[in-house]
């Protein structure tokens, strides 16, 4: 088997252009799948980011709500009441929610609005880092990236939910891809929406000991029409929301990625066997048999396969480290489950590609090498 | 010009690959563009297929899709006061999410009252809602979750009945359903409440002349066409840089593959270039045989990559309906570019080695 590896090494390395060529081809396609992945991974992870730093061990939304992104709850407001007195219940805190645009100057973007009430001591701003952490009428807590690329700072005058705050605080860690998150008061977002007596989310702390599960369970016991779930719960679903939307498109891509890794590395296979015909002649002439061929052009298809895997790898990672700092809002997650899929991939890639340069090897004929002039 | 062909076809196999190549590379391209524009498409169906040619909206908000409008109550009344508005229709939207056989799924709910319109467009089975929980849905969506009129579909809190299909009505994020405005105010827990209105205007009134003098407290008011742009720019945020990177991964790969052959080709001929360089053709003789090469197998391959994308367009479109891809001719029109840019690019791999090539190489052993 060694040497067949040195066969195949060699005849990788002979030609450099060539290997380049090779290896730069897998890797860009299979970073293409990975690259992806990673991006919906990430976007999963912002997703849930504002459901993990709430505070909130457990969410009660509007019956059949288990999502937060894109979507809405509303409540009777009475509903918190009711959701205090089930045992177990610590701490219940209504907030509001909607998707929103919030204007700055020229700068306009789209932003979840969460309605706050005075005093709340869940679902506010968890790193503040300019200015107030809590917020009173007419008043507004931004994300430090909207601020920036709008520029405007705390004392500012942003339009938001068809009226407009004063900026009284700049939180960091509430910016993703699509949105940030801003903070207003209860009263001032319930105004704006004529104000009825509903709430959207009713946030719950349990008491010490209480599990998330049970307390979830109790309340939606005890209370009528609504939908009660612990708060990894509540993320799962989130995350799932993206897997399920997006799982469409993800496969289009993969077949993609998988198709041009493929061609890239039977072409290239190919075209290395080709120009290795007289060599193969020689050890076919010298009795090598066709399964020793064979091996030598799958070790080579294997291993720039290999090696374009742990290029396509590293050059995905070192995305994952560079475009969060493009400012994007973007974050790349390389996952388990994702490099195990593209690792699959790029050894059937390997094995496929193989297939057309072992037929050229297999009725390839000795005398070839005897031939004077130059080979076709 | 002969050179080069004899060069090119003398190995079958080797001018089908670097026609594949070509061809995976620019029925790629084509199909990821006509994807996108069909994604956009598709994004503003809604606004395209319903009347009014101006949009009143919460103040702040520009988009149709991407937020949740609320209009300040007494706007519509406000609106119809207007002179020169020949029509109104309001609006309820809200984007929900439903859930069928563990699998998530997205509407974009639309309210609407029958009578002023602003419903389904394209109602291909049963009739539009008359009752509160009655629901229109897409007739894509309603397959793949194996859904038939009369059955029932949980919304929210509610339970719905599905009284109509309509088509045209899938997008990027899920689909189109339409309920009576009513519902949505319910299903809102909010009395009277109004995201948008259409407005048509009088025929002797410019659209533009109603947008400025729309001018209503609390509300944005815009020309149809400035809202689809707007949304489209939102598209564009999330759809633009994976579908930009995938194009030039194509691109790249394609001027790769071309460049391997003719490169490989031309190796393997070095004798035969020695020989016509010892017979006195200059360098630049060689160049434009192996940029022949490379035009001839990007020719073909761009023949062949645009039936492959329309082919896999099509089987795109009937394993997954909810996708559009639209192939236009300006489309097409860029890929050729782009197949020609390929072809000069690949024959500058081999360049380098003609040019270093002796041409006494001939007459050694």
């Amino acid at each position: 088997m060694s040497a067949t590896l040195l066969l195949a090494r060699r005849n990788l390395a002979r030609n450099r252009v060539r290997l380049v060529a090779s290896v730069g081809g897998v890797a860009l396609a299979l970073s293409l799948t990975l690259a992806l992945d990673a991006i919906y991974a990430g976007v999963a992870n912002q997703l849930t980011t504002y459901i993990d730093r709430s505070g909130a061990d457990v969410w009660v939304s509007q019956a059949g709500v288990r999502n937060l992104h894109m979507v809405a709850s509303w409540l009777p407001a009475t509903v918190t009441d009711e959701v205090r007195a089930v045992p177990g219940v610590a701490e219940a805190t209504p907030i509001l929610y909607s998707t929103d645009t919030i204007v700055a100057g020229d700068e306009r973007a789209v932003a979840y609005v969460i309605g706050l009430p005075g005093g709340a001591r869940m679902g506010g701003p968890w790193d503040v880092v300019d200015g107030a952490d809590h917020v009173g009428r007419g008043e507004i807590i931004v994300d430090r990236g909207f601020a920036k690329k709008a520029g405007v700072s705390i004392g500012d005058t942003v339009t938001v939910l068809g009226g407009e705050a004063r900026i009284v605080g700049l939180s960091a860690g509430t910016a993703s891809l699509v949105n940030s998150v801003a903070f207003v008061s209860f009263d001032d977002f319930q105004a704006m929406r004529g104000g009825a007596p509903v709430v959207s989310y009713v946030l719950v702390k349990v008491a010490p000991g209480a599990s998330p599960e049970t307390v979830a369970s109790a309340i939606e016991r005890e209370v009528p029409d609504l939908t009660a779930q612990s708060a990894a719960d509540f993320a799962a679903q989130e995350r799932r929301l993206v897997m399920d939307m997006s799982a469409d498109v993800i496969s289009i891509m993969n077949v993609i990625g998988f198709v041009v890794g493929l061609a890239v590395v039977a072409l290239t296979v190919y075209v290395a066997t080709l120009a290795r015909r007289r060599e193969y002649g020689v050890l076919k002439a010298l009795g090598a048999r066709n399964t020793a061929l064979y091996r030598v052009v799958l070790a080579q298809a294997v291993l720039s396969v290999a090696l374009g895997f742990a290029v396509g790898l590293a050059f995905t990672g070192l995305l994952t480290l560079v475009v969060p700092q493009a400012g994007l809002g973007l974050e790349l997650s390389i996952g388990g489950a994702s490099l195990v899929k593209v690792g699959l991939f790029a050894l059937v890639i390997a094995g496929l590609a193989a297939i057309l340069p072992v037929r050229q090897v297999s009725s390839l004929d000795p005398a070839v090498v005897f031939r004077r002039g130059a080979v076709t | 010009m002969l050179l080069a062909r004899r060069n090119l076809f003398r190995d079958r196999t080797r001018f089908l690959l670097s026609v594949a190549g070509v061809a995976t590379s620019i029925g790629l391209i084509l199909l990821l563009a006509g994807y996108r524009l069909g994604v956009y498409r598709q994004a503003s169906a809604y606004l395209d297929s319903t009347p009014g040619e101006v949009v009143v909206a919460e103040r702040g908000i520009r988009d149709f899709l991407g937020t949740t409008s609320t209009l300040p109550a007494g706007a519509e009344e406000a609106v119809r006061q207007v002179p020169g508005v020949e029509r109104v229709i309001p609006i309820v939207s809200q984007f929900v999410i439903f859930e069928r056989h563990g699998r998530k799924d997205g509407f974009f709910l639309i309210g609407y009252e029958p009578t002023a319109g602003g419903g389904p467009w394209k109602l291909v089975e049963g009739r539009e809602p008359a009752a509160n929980d009655e629901l229109v849905i897409d007739r894509t969506t309603a397959r793949q979750h194996e859904i038939a009129p009369g059955d029932t579909l949980g919304v929210l809190d509610r339970t719905m009945r599905v009284v109509g299909l309509s088509d045209d009505t899938t997008f990027w994020a899920g689909s189109i359903a339409f309920a009576r405005i009513t519902t949505l105010e319910s299903l809102l827990r909010a009395p009277g409440l109004r995201s948008f209105l259409l407005v048509t205007a009088a025929v002797d009134v410019t659209p533009g002349t109603l947008r400025d003098r729309l001018a209503v407290p609390g509300t944005e008011v815009l020309l149809k066409a400035d809202v689809i742009a707007n949304d489209r720019k939102l598209l564009a945020r999330v759809y633009d840089a994976p579908i930009g990177l995938m194009v030039a991964i194509a691109f790249v790969v394609g001027v790769l593959v071309v460049g391997l052959v003719i490169y490989t080709a031309t190796i393997e001929r070095r004798r035969e270039y020695g020989a016509v360089k010892a017979i006195g053709a200059r360098n630049w003789t060689l160049y434009r045989i192996v940029a022949i090469q490379a035009l001839i197998a990007a020719a073909v391959g761009t023949v062949v990559g645009v039936g492959l994308a329309f082919a896999a367009g099509t089987a795109l479109m009937a394993w997954r309906p909810q996708f559009r891809v639209d192939i236009e001719p300006a489309a097409i029109g860029v890929v050729l570019a782009s197949s020609l840019l390929m072809a000069i690019l690949a024959a500058l791999i081999p360049a380098r080695s003609i040019a270093r090539l002796e041409p006494a190489e001939v007459f050694r052993g």
